[in-house]
């Protein structure tokens, strides 16, 4: 085990992959020169070169286009969008491309391409820099999305997702590129796409998260705690394909469910946790299925306002107590 | 409403994280604006984060030596110690973002549910509570819902069965536990440092039997209690003799790595601790023995065999009371709390074939009188004199330096029926050590 920050992991996984696999490569805006906005590429371009870390112009929809023809032509391109913010930018390519070419062509092509972006709030970036889309990618099928809390998930799930054949959106969160914590070492240490973690085991209620919300979900177990209610803490890792067995084992337990996620209510991905839910877990069920999420509106800049808006820990146990009650 | 802190300006530049060096404060605390709250380090200096406000610190998120994001909430300034919501600021930011279109009630969280009648004579209840009633044959009509939406939820159903159940013969669908793998379950609660506390249930119970000392305990300690295997959330497996059992607890409990623990038992549990102190003595500060077993071969052995089967809350009530001298007790929510524990029938056919096999012939087969003997931590033993399932002479076997507390009216659960004496007992001897 190495203490490593979660940027760091992300770095080492793509370093690792980059030497076991001359396919591979990466292109983005300030990813090579500068080393990544949040340094996640730093000195990636000074060990493989320009021709296999490049730097591109401001223009997300030719990169992402790029990236699913070069998947085509037998590469394994990582494409680095900046701000989850600027996905929709990409959506041509995602929808109309990367993950229906196998299909329109009876699998005789795969589409093996990981975008990384990195969205949420909390440090007053206001409303085009700190969206949450998961909803949006995770709505496309054909596509994997996953978005890891720890640096040991973001750099085991960044290897399965460099490795996979499929399309894979990776989403990362500007908040927690400085956490650290223990990354298992060895470059075979994968982590299974599709597979959630138990966080904290309780008896009582079940908090499904994913990135950011994992920590606030782990907040909210200690504020539950001080109420004698043992909350329990999954961490999904992966949004899409949904790890169902998980989720049944947990309800099948508790009986109660809060669902998190950072982006906006309406149609968003809590909404579509709380479906799954009230579909596969409906005679378990000892009241409804609690939603925490953004509310419907522009994420404000100032910073008082932004963190009234934003999902955290006491809106957690708020939505437990409440499902409990 | 409470004031969430955060390390603010002081935390230094855009992105960077912190570390908690010290708190200052704890949980409960009142604090006047400008007290310092606790001590961070950043990339640049160690600095301290003064109270913006008066107020009670209503929680604590990040521990000290933790590394957190610089914008990290790290506790909250309440009215009080309950004050844990600032609820009615998104409701707000909403409102005055006015050009933000809202295409759907903004924060559905702040708003309670009214509660719920049923209409037209529908009777509302949850999808689970249906199903366990219709499993019990229960009529919903007959229930009467407890909860705040109006909704009859499972533990309605659980008082109902508790109410309106014929006593039937156990459903003994006997066959050998599973051999589930892996450590015991230790919960833990308290604070992160101070003397350690490890407690030990007794047979048919779980870890949430301490509640009445836990609660008070964990306050000044941080507190370990373990489930035994077939009990609460522990894994589920065929024990071989008492010394398989004594395994298994010593190996979660080594793989906790406490040091100077105050190690507490009761019953079974009280047997365990003992076995315990003989082998990893230099580990443990002071013992408290509850009711111990192993200290004589007598056992109330219809009890081990009915409690570990009971299929229904009214029979498990019936075994409940023989545990305790005030019968009061064991009041409907008591029964309703421990039979809910204990729904699964295969917990309880591993804990029957368990009770076979510790107390088989109507005996305690394993003896730690010997192990008493050699003790030489501080050790009480406390009993009621009203025991029904052992036999408090037993502990008149104890050599002179062992403390004998035996309590006048009380029964085979001192820490239940006497908690405040207890937890006195308790106290006293982790002060003396």
């Amino acid at each position: 085990m190495t203490l490593m920050r979660y940027a760091e992991a992300l770095n080492a996984a793509l370093r690792e992959e980059m030497q076991r696999d001359p396919t591979v490569f990466m292109f983005g805006e300030d990813i090579g020169r500068y080393g990544g906005v949040f340094k996640v590429s730093k000195g990636l371009r000074d060990e493989f070169g320009d021709a296999r870390v490049r730097d591109t112009p401001i223009s997300e929809q030719a990169m992402t286009a790029m990236a699913v023809t070069a998947a085509m032509s037998g590469t394994r391109p990582i494409l680095e969008i900046m701000y989850a913010d600027f996905l929709p930018l990409t959506l041509d390519a995602l929808v109309n491309q990367a993950s229906v070419f196998t299909y329109l062509w009876e699998g005789q092509v795969e589409i093996p391409f990981v975008l990384r972006t990195q969205g949420g709030g909390g440090v007053g970036t206001g409303a085009q820099h700190a969206k949450s889309l998961d909803a949006m990618v995770c709505h496309i099928p054909g596509l994997k999305v996953v978005a890891p809390a720890t640096p040991a998930d973001a750099k085991g799930l960044l290897k399965s997702a460099i490795r996979d054949s499929q399309p894979v959106v990776f989403l990362e969160h500007k908040l927690l590129y400085n956490t650290r914590g223990e990354v298992p070492d060895g470059d075979d240490v994968l982590v299974p796409i599709g597979k959630a973690r138990t966080v904290l085991e309780g008896r009582h209620v079940s908090i499904f998260a994913s990135s950011k919300m994992v920590i606030e979900a782990e907040n909210a177990a200690k504020l539950l705690a001080q109420d004698g209610i043992e909350a329990e803490v999954i961490d999904l890792r992966t949004l899409r394909p949904l790890d169902l067995e998980s989720i049944r084992r947990s309800i099948a337990k508790t009986h109660h469910a809060v669902v998190v996620n950072e982006g906006w209510t309406f149609c968003g991905y809590a909404s579509e946790l709380s479906a799954t839910i009230m579909e596969y877990c409906f005679d378990d069920l000892d009241a409804p299925v609690q939603r925490v999420a953004m509310p419907d509106m522009a994420i404000p800049y100032s910073e008082p306002l932004e963190m009234a808006v934003l999902p955290n820990a006491i809106k957690i146990a708020a939505a437990a107590r409440k499902a409990i009650a | 409403m409470a004031t969430p802190i955060t390390a603010g300006a002081v935390a230094g530049e855009y992105m960077e994280t912190l570390v908690i060096v010290e708190w200052r404060v704890g949980v409960g605390d009142a604090v006047n604006k400008g007290d310092v709250l606790l001590t961070i380090e950043t990339a640049k200096a160690a600095v301290d984060v003064e109270a913006p406000d008066t107020g009670v610190i209503s929680a604590i998120f990040a521990s000290a030596e933790s590394e957190v994001p610089a914008a990290a909430v790290l506790c909250l300034i309440g009215k009080d110690v309950t004050d844990v919501s600032y609820g009615d600021a998104p409701a707000k930011a909403a409102e005055n973002a006015a050009s933000a279109p809202q295409p759907y009630p903004v924060a559905p969280l702040a708003t309670e549910q009214a509660p719920r009648t049923p209409a037209g004579g529908r009777i509302i209840a949850s999808p689970a509570a249906r199903r366990a009633a219709r499993a019990a044959g229960i009529d919903l009509a007959t229930v009467s819902p407890t909860s705040v939406s109006g909704r009859i939820k499972l533990r309605d159903v659980a008082s109902a069965t508790y109410q309106t159940a014929p006593l039937q013969a156990p459903n003994l669908s006997m066959g050998l536990p599973p051999d589930e793998r892996g450590l015991l379950k230790v919960h833990r609660s308290g604070p992160p440092d101070g003397a350690p506390i490890f407690f030990l249930h007794g047979f048919a119970s779980d870890s949430s039997s301490w509640y009445p000392l836990d609660r008070q305990l964990a306050k000044d300690h941080p507190v370990y209690r373990m489930d035994l295997p077939n009990h609460g959330s522990s894994p589920k497996r065929q024990i071989k003799d008492f010394t398989a059992l004594v395994k298994d607890v010593r190996d979660a409990f080594d793989a906790l790595d406490l040091e100077g623990a105050h190690v507490i038992g009761h019953s079974l549990g009280g047997a365990l601790a003992l076995a315990l102190a003989d082998t990893r003595a230099p580990r443990i500060a002071s013992l408290t023995l509850f009711a111990p077993g192993g200290l004589g071969p007598k056992i109330n052995s219809d009890f081990i065999d009915g409690i570990a089967a009971a299929s229904r809350p009214a029979s498990l009530e019936a075994w409940l009371k023989v545990m305790v001298s005030d019968q009061r007790l064991i009041d409907p929510a008591f029964v309703n709390a421990a039979f809910a524990a204990r729904t699964q029938a295969e917990l309880r056919s591993a804990q029957v074939h368990m009770g076979k096999t510790l107390f088989a012939d109507q005996t305690q087969s394993f003896n730690l009188v010997s192990a008493l003997h050699r003790l030489e931590c501080p050790t009480r033993i406390v009993w009621g004199r009203k025991d029904r399932i052992l036999d408090w002479h037993d502990a008149l076997q104890a050599p002179g330096h062992i403390g004998l507390h035996l309590l006048e009216g009380v029964g085979h659960v001192p820490h239940l029926e006497a908690p405040d004496i207890s937890r006195a007992i308790i106290r006293s001897l982790i002060k003396s050590v």
